[in-house]
């Protein structure tokens, strides 16, 4: 098996409407795979795909080397999944929900349950019936049951969705651990940019449907742009002194931009240059595009 | 087996811990109660009207009171009642995934998606049956309590058949409204549904082709001592049997190859 993933010219139309067009994926085993588009862009259809919720109008899908196909034909032993906002059995408490599906997925472990409680934090909650729980805590019976089967591969939309930001940090961690040391691969899309970035060893951007970039974390970094930021009390001298010396000199209110190689390169020259010029940086840094930039840029969100 | 039996589980607990198991039991029981209460009126209308239990205007033509009477009157609404109270039980444990957004945690599992169907079709089955035994040993129990005449073995035997087929046929009309509430993605379209093929139940049988309708065809068939128990035959039967298959087949189907895309 080369892919954990691989789709070949997937498409989906409803009507006149491409939600997904000759999408080619391509995960490898233990990838973390961060999967971003902005709403709408076929993230969940290019998902319930793989999952063999809806079926494609062309083109193939295969998952830890078994093809999806009708009847919900698949894998889903090895797969734990996490589709659009988490449901539950609101009148089941949170024990009993997990219950359900560990019995649906035969799990021969009977501590499984509670050990997924353990691990998402749902503890205090075990007994508390789902339709009372918060958005936060629902989505994490929605990981749990994901978990429950110790899957090889996961399959998560938006899986920091309704969390707060100690949880968002504590799913990173968890999802990091997985793939580090048990070899779970990771398919996850979000729209939280920065945990993409954060945790994915692979990026794909998907835009109207079509997948437009996938790249490795490092060729990411190389492509994203970077610039000099530098912050004194005069701007107006500081930028004549730099224009003076060469450099293109953007600014806004606060701050100087300098775009060239040259700048980036050799920060101190232009450090030099304002001390010189009597107007010193009281701050002076090389700043790379976050994946927000990036994705906006190239989805042309933002010039 | 184990893999039906656990999905079967599943649904059951689903189902034991809803408020729609009580309410439709209670809804039910209405039923042989309301049926007691017509039998001491009937037996008495001039000591029932002095404790004000009908009206004085009340005319009452709706037979003698007897067991015979009794158990028509339960079995027709077992029939008509259970066409309803069926029907919702079917809608709810079909259309709730839809309405609650769990069906898409059913769809990607190692237990096929025809067992899940399977199961629930499993749990109708028995709930339905549950009910109108309930219902036939409450109304023996009220029967004796209110001191009906008439009882025979051989009529209590002949009834409780009646009212098992008529369970029956109605279960057999549960798999369409089913496919209802897969399609429909909820509960309205299969309880739509149910409310228009009883409409059209009754306009069948006003124009004499009752039998030939399905929907019709329980409550004809619980009306197997009155005058129009001649017009049910084994195309009745073969109406139901062909909706049952229609509704399975369909039901079935959706579950294996529609989009799930909500």
């Amino acid at each position: 098996m080369n892919f954990a993933i691989e789709t070949n010219g997937l498409s989906k139309f409803y009507s006149q409407v491409r939600a997904v067009d000759s999408v080619n994926l391509r995960v490898k085993p233990g990838e973390i795979y961060g999967f971003i588009g902005l709403n709408g862009a076929g993230k969940t259809t290019t998902i319930r795909a793989l999952l063999g919720m809806i079926r494609p109008s062309a083109g193939s899908v295969q998952v830890l080397g078994q093809q999806v196909g009708p009847n919900g034909r698949g894998p889903w032993s090895r797969v734990g999944h996490l589709v659009e906002q988490p449901a539950a059995y609101p009148e089941l408490t949170v024990r009993e929900n997990l219950e359900i599906a560990h019995r649906l997925h035969h799990i021969p472990d009977k501590n499984a349950t509670a050990r997924v409680i353990e691990q998402l934090a749902l503890a205090a909650y075990a007994d508390r019936k789902a339709g009372i729980l918060s958005t936060g805590n629902l989505q994490r019976l929605g990981l749990a049951r994901a978990l429950l089967h110790e899957p090889e591969l996961l399959i998560l939309d938006e899986p920091a969705n309704g969390l707060d930001p100690a949880g968002v940090v504590e799913i990173r961690e968890l999802l990091a651990r997985l793939a580090h040391e048990k070899g779970v691969t990771v398919f996850m899309s979000s729209h939280i940019l920065t945990e993409v970035d954060r945790l994915a060893t692979r990026i794909g951007i998907i835009h109207k449907g079509r997948l437009i970039e996938e790249l490795d974390a490092e060729k990411l970094e190389a492509l994203r742009s970077h610039r000099l930021e530098i912050r004194t009390r005069d701007l107006q001298a500081a930028q004549r002194a730099l224009a003076k010396a060469g450099f293109a000199a953007k600014a806004n209110e606060s701050t100087i931009f300098l775009n060239d190689a040259r700048a980036i390169a050799t920060p101190e020259e232009a450090a030099t240059i304002l001390v010189n010029a009597g107007t010193p940086p009281f701050r002076l840094a090389v700043e790379q595009e976050d994946l927000e930039n990036y994705f906006l840029r190239l989805t042309g969100e933002k010039t | 087996m184990n893999v039906f039996l656990s999905a079967f589980w599943a649904e059951s607990l689903k189902a034991h811990r809803s408020k729609i198991s009580l309410l439709t039991t209670i809804g039910f029981l209405i039923l042989p109660l309301a049926g007691g209460l017509f039998m001491i009126i009937l037996k008495n209308p001039e000591q029932a009207r002095a404790m004000g239990l009908i009206s004085t205007k009340a005319q009452l033509t709706v037979g003698v009171a007897d067991w015979q009477a009794f158990f028509g009157m339960l079995s027709q609404g077992i029939a008509a009642g259970g066409a309803i109270v069926f029907a919702l039980i079917t809608s709810w444990v079909f259309g709730r995934e839809f309405s609650d957004h769990t069906a898409k945690e059913l769809l990607a599992l190692p237990t096929p998606r025809w067992v899940i169907v399977g199961a629930k079709f499993g749990l109708i089955a028995l709930w339905i049956l549950g009910l109108a035994l309930l219902i036939f040993v409450v109304g023996l129990g009220v029967g004796t309590a209110v001191d009906i005449p008439g009882w025979s073995l051989a009529l209590g035997w002949s009834s409780f058949w009646t009212v098992l087929l008529t369970t029956l046929l109605n279960f057999m009309l549960m798999p369409l409204v089913a496919w209802f509430a897969s399609m429909g993605r909820g509960y309205l379209p299969p309880l739509g549904w149910t409310i228009l093929a009883m409409v059209f139940a009754n306009i069948f049988s006003v124009l004499g082709w009752g039998d030939w309708f399905p929907w019709a065809v329980p409550v004809l068939t619980s009306m197997m001592y009155g005058t129009r128990a001649q017009d049910i035959g084994l195309h009745s039967y073969v109406s139901v049997a062909l909706t049952f298959i229609a509704g399975l087949i369909l039901t079935f189907h959706w579950w294996r190859s529609a989009d799930q895309s909500r």
